[in-house]
Order: structure tokens, then sequence, then C-alpha cells
């Protein structure tokens, strides 16, 4: 039997697992990917190409995966899709397609390390082919080996810009232009900040070196603000804007290019948190994320976690987050361990860190007068902004879901993860309201975590 | 270097992959961005998000729709084909 089962195998659920194995918890590890190491530290094929020079610290996620497939305490199974999970009575049911059949884990003890993904904004031709986010850009040259494109626009805000344009460059693409929408100086207020979390910035410093060789200039204050297709439907150009402070439309310019990487910070994916009754609030950047107590506890007893799922904090966060995370676990199915002062030391500096940086990447509202009535708000569905405007001002939706309800906005095969989080901002905007959390919160709640074939059901056990 | 040992096939097109990369990141290798067509208004789709949360890059593979070409690896003999809406 398993004594502690962690779900995602990136920075905090490798630091969990290790930490668990240590306390001598048996772990069972459960990750949907092929191979270990989560977004941040994405792996190629072992026969494939070396990957050094996509990534800063690739040292520390394969001496942590390492380690993980070394302890024979942890089992590993990848490749893994969990599609239900439901808490009743103190015991938690995990439904698992692996290997190509239903597996079923009952477990009291967890540890939730989903991650994040994307977070997306909408704008006229964003749904045009060539049109991708930054992580999906970097999950092509850091999984795969391969560039999206030769000419590549990097734009958005926050600091996961820099990766990926110095990705791109590394990988011999160009970056054709770098826009960072904020133009926040408020790092320099958090001196303090940055001085105790010095290999950040030496972080920062490594992508910067390689995007200024390149003779690469972000330029502040400006967003991508409309996509272009050729005749043959694919992306060709886009028009780049200075914008204000608020985000606000200024002075356009249109730009040629094979691929447009744009991005607003991350998502945290609480699905199965969500699914279990996990506690959620409303993260100060508006995203929504899972509530743990000072051992990474969630509101469900026996039920940790750990990473971006519980706020967006980059993969030093997650790490720390996760070691506690699996000291905790291991403590609560009866071993004889303890967390220490310097894990929550080291947890309470990156997470200083972690809030800084939502500070200096604020999403601002002007983004919505970008939209035009035909844009396409959710790709799955094909609805556009007029459909819903039309089910607020004609059909008498007064809330978010509601109005998902009269659209489909949000019904499709990606169940609103692209984009339930923007639609409570647009719903509200139409109403003239503010989004309340309960709007945020529901938006995130899905019955299924991933859509499966039928057919799998019937061969498990 | 074991590179480009596989091939499949996207409709009329041979498509070479390395072991371990996935039918959506040859395609892109190979410069073909387009994968699928919408349902309601046929509007072309390729990668968006890359890690499997999108469902935008939908293919047919081996007769089987509503396949992720982003995280689906790539296998010699594959018959992968454009999805268009869902397939139906």
């Amino acid at each position: 039997m398993h004594n502690v089962v962690i779900i995602g195998a990136g920075p905090a659920g490798l630091s969990a697992s290790l930490a668990a194995a240590a306390a001598g918890a048996p772990v069972l590890l459960i990750d949907s990917n092929p191979r270990l190491g989560g977004q941040y530290w994405r792996m190629s094929a072992d026969d494939f190409q070396d990957q050094h020079n996509q990534h800063f610290d690739l040292d520390t996620g394969l001496l942590l995966i390492n380690a993980v497939k070394a302890r024979k305490e942890i089992e590993v199974w990848s490749g893994a899709q969990i599609w239900s999970a439901t808490n009743k009575d103190g015991k938690n049911t995990l439904r698992i397609i692996y290997q190509g059949k239903e597996r079923i884990v009952n477990t009291e003890n967890l540890i939730l390390c989903t991650g994040a993904y994307d977070r997306t904004l909408p704008f006229p031709g964003w749904d045009i082919p060539g049109v991708m986010t930054p992580g999906g850009v970097q999950s092509l040259l850091k999984g795969h080996g391969v560039l999206a494109g030769r000419r590549v626009v990097v734009a958005g805000s926050g600091p996961f810009l820099l990766p990926v344009a110095a990705g791109v460059i590394k990988a011999g693409g160009s970056v054709v232009a770098l826009l960072e929408a904020s133009k926040s100086r408020r790092w320099l207020t958090s001196f303090f900040v940055l001085l105790e979390n010095i290999s950040k910035i030496k972080e920062a410093f490594y992508y910067i070196k390689t995007i200024s060789e390149a003779k690469v200039r972000a330029r502040f204050g400006q967003a991508v603000i409309a996509a272009h297709a050729a005749s043959n439907g694919e992306l060709e150009s886009v028009d780049i804007a200075k914008i204000d402070r608020n985000f606000r439309i200024k002075k356009v310019q249109n730009i040629k290019c094979d691929v447009a990487a744009i991005g607003w910070g991350f998502t945290a994916d609480t699905s199965l948190a969500g699914s279990l009754g996990c506690n959620q609030l409303v993260a100060k950047d508006d995203g929504v994320v899972v509530w743990v107590d000072g051992e990474q506890q969630t509101s469900i007893p026996g039920v940790f976690a750990a990473g971006e799922i519980t706020g967006i904090g980059g993969s030093d966060l997650s790490m720390a987050e996760g070691v506690i995370a699996g000291i905790s676990a291991a403590k609560f199915v009866g071993c004889n361990v303890e967390v220490l002062k310097a894990h929550r030391k080291r947890r309470a500096k990156r997470q200083r860190f972690a809030n800084a940086l939502i500070r200096a990447y604020p999403i601002k509202p002007g983004w919505k007068s970008w939209l035009k009535d035909e844009t396409i708000i959710c790709r799955c569905e094909e609805v556009c902004l007029s459909d819903l405007k039309h089910s607020i001002n004609e059909l008498g939706a007064t809330d978010s879901r509601t109005a998902k309800l009269l659209t489909r906005c949000g019904m499709g095969l990606c169940q609103g993860r692209i984009c339930g989080r923007f639609v409570v901002d647009l719903v509200a905007n139409e109403l003239n309201l503010s989004p309340t959390d309960t709007d945020r919160i529901s938006a995130v709640n899905r019955p299924i975590i991933t859509p499966i074939p039928l057919g799998v059901l019937a061969l498990g056990e | 270097m074991s590179q480009f040992d596989i091939e499949f096939t996207f409709d009329d097109n041979t498509i070479t992959a390395s072991p371990g990369q996935s039918v959506g990141a040859a395609l892109l290798a190979a410069n073909l961005r387009s994968l699928g067509q919408t349902r309601f208004n046929k509007n072309k789709r390729g990668v968006f998000c890359g890690i499997g949360v999108c469902f935008d890059c939908l293919v047919v593979v081996d007769g089987i729709a509503n396949q992720r070409a982003c995280i689906v690896e790539a296998k010699s003999g594959m018959k992968v084909q454009t999805q268009v809406g869902s397939n139906a």
C-alpha cells in the first residue's frame, strides 16, 4: 500500500517526493507527462539532443529527477491521466488512465502539485495558427527541439517572456519584437527582496545577456493588440501598439512575423483540488489558487498542495513548498519528522520575491478595448464577444455562469481553461460590476479533469 | 545521432520525426502550421498552448478523432489527418 500519493512531477512534486521518501514514507508519484520534470524542467527524449542551452539550471532538475528515479521507495507512473478525483468520508478516490487502462487509487494522503499554464487574454486574430502562448513555444524547444517559426514576436507581460525570447534566439530564430506591456519600475522599491533572492537576478541576467547579444531590445508599455492571417489562413503579421498605464491603445504599427508568443503570466491548474473540494481563494493577480496552511495542508485534512497551484511564484518557491508538503504528508502518515525552521525561512524568502513579481506586472483593464464584436472569446465553442454581449443585454444574463450557459462560452473541450478566467472580467465589465470571488472560483471548477475516450473505462479494474 | 528515424503521414505528406517528438512538433518543424478546421466557421487552427490544455491542435490519428497533436508522440507508420470540425 502506498502511503503518500503525489500528483505532478515538476519542481514541487519532485521535491515533495524526495522529502516524503527521505522521511520514510513510500511514495506513488503520478504525472501526466511522458518524462519527469514538469513544464519548468521539460525534458526531451533521452536519445534526442542535449537541451542544456534551453535551461538556466537544468542540472538542478536532473539532480532531482535522478534522485527520484534512484529511490526505490518512490514508484513513478508517468504518462498517467487523472480524469476524476473525489473526496468522501476522508477517503480520496482517483480515477486514472495509465498504460491504456483505468486504475483506481484510494488514498487518505495526497500532495497536489499540478502546476500552472499560460494566462491568456483574447484579441482580434488570436485564434490564427501561428499565434501561440510563450509556454507553448518553450515546450516545443525544451521537449521537442523544435523552433515554432523563424521570425517570432514575444509579447505580453511578466518575467517569463525573457527565457522564451532567449530560447528562440539560442535555437537560431529571430525575435523581431520583445514587448512588455508593463512600464512598472516597482522592482526598485523591492531592493531588499531582490538582494535576498540574488539567484533569481542571476537567472534574469542570464536571459538578458542572450537577448542583448542578439541586438534585441525589449520595449516597455507595448503590446500585440491584433493578429492578421495571410490568404492561406495562417499568421502573417501582428499589430503592435504603444499602450498607456491602463493598457489603452495609443499608437499602432504593423510587423511581419511567423509566430507570435503572447502570455500574461500564469493560471494555476486547480481542477483536481477543486474536484476534491479543497477551498480555493482569489490571489492578488485575480487568479484562483488553492488555500493551504503553514504546513501546506489544504482545507481537507491529509490533502496537501505545493507549487504554482497555491500561488504563482516560480520554481524556487515551488521546491521550497514541495519539501514542506513532503515532510508534512510523511508526518501525517506517522513518520517521525518535523518541518524545520530553515524550510519555513526559505519558503518565506521566496514568497516575498513572488509577491514582488505580481506587484511589478499588473494586468490593467484596458485590454478589453482591444476587442471587436467579432473577436473570438471561447476558442473551443467559437463564441465571439457579440454573443456574450447578446446574452447579457438581450437575454438578461446577470452573471458569468448564466452567460456561459446561454452562449456555451467555456463549455468546450478545454472546459474553460483558456477563456474562463477572462470571461468573468468581460461579463462583469458589460454589467458594470466588479467580479466577485465566487464568480472567479466557480469559473475554474470542472467535473471532468481531462476528457477521455469512454471505451477505456470498460477495460478498467 | 538517431534523429529523424520516425516517418508518419499527415494527409498526403510524409513527415519525419525524432524519437519522443510529438506529432504537433514534427508538423511545425515541417512548417505545417494549420492542423485542423473549426466546427462552425471552418477557421484554421494550429498548436496554441503546446502542453495539452487548450484542445486547439486536434487531429485524427489512425482514424481516431480529437487527438491533441501537441501531446501525441509520433510513431512510425502513423496516419495523421487534418480534423475538420468534430470529424463526425
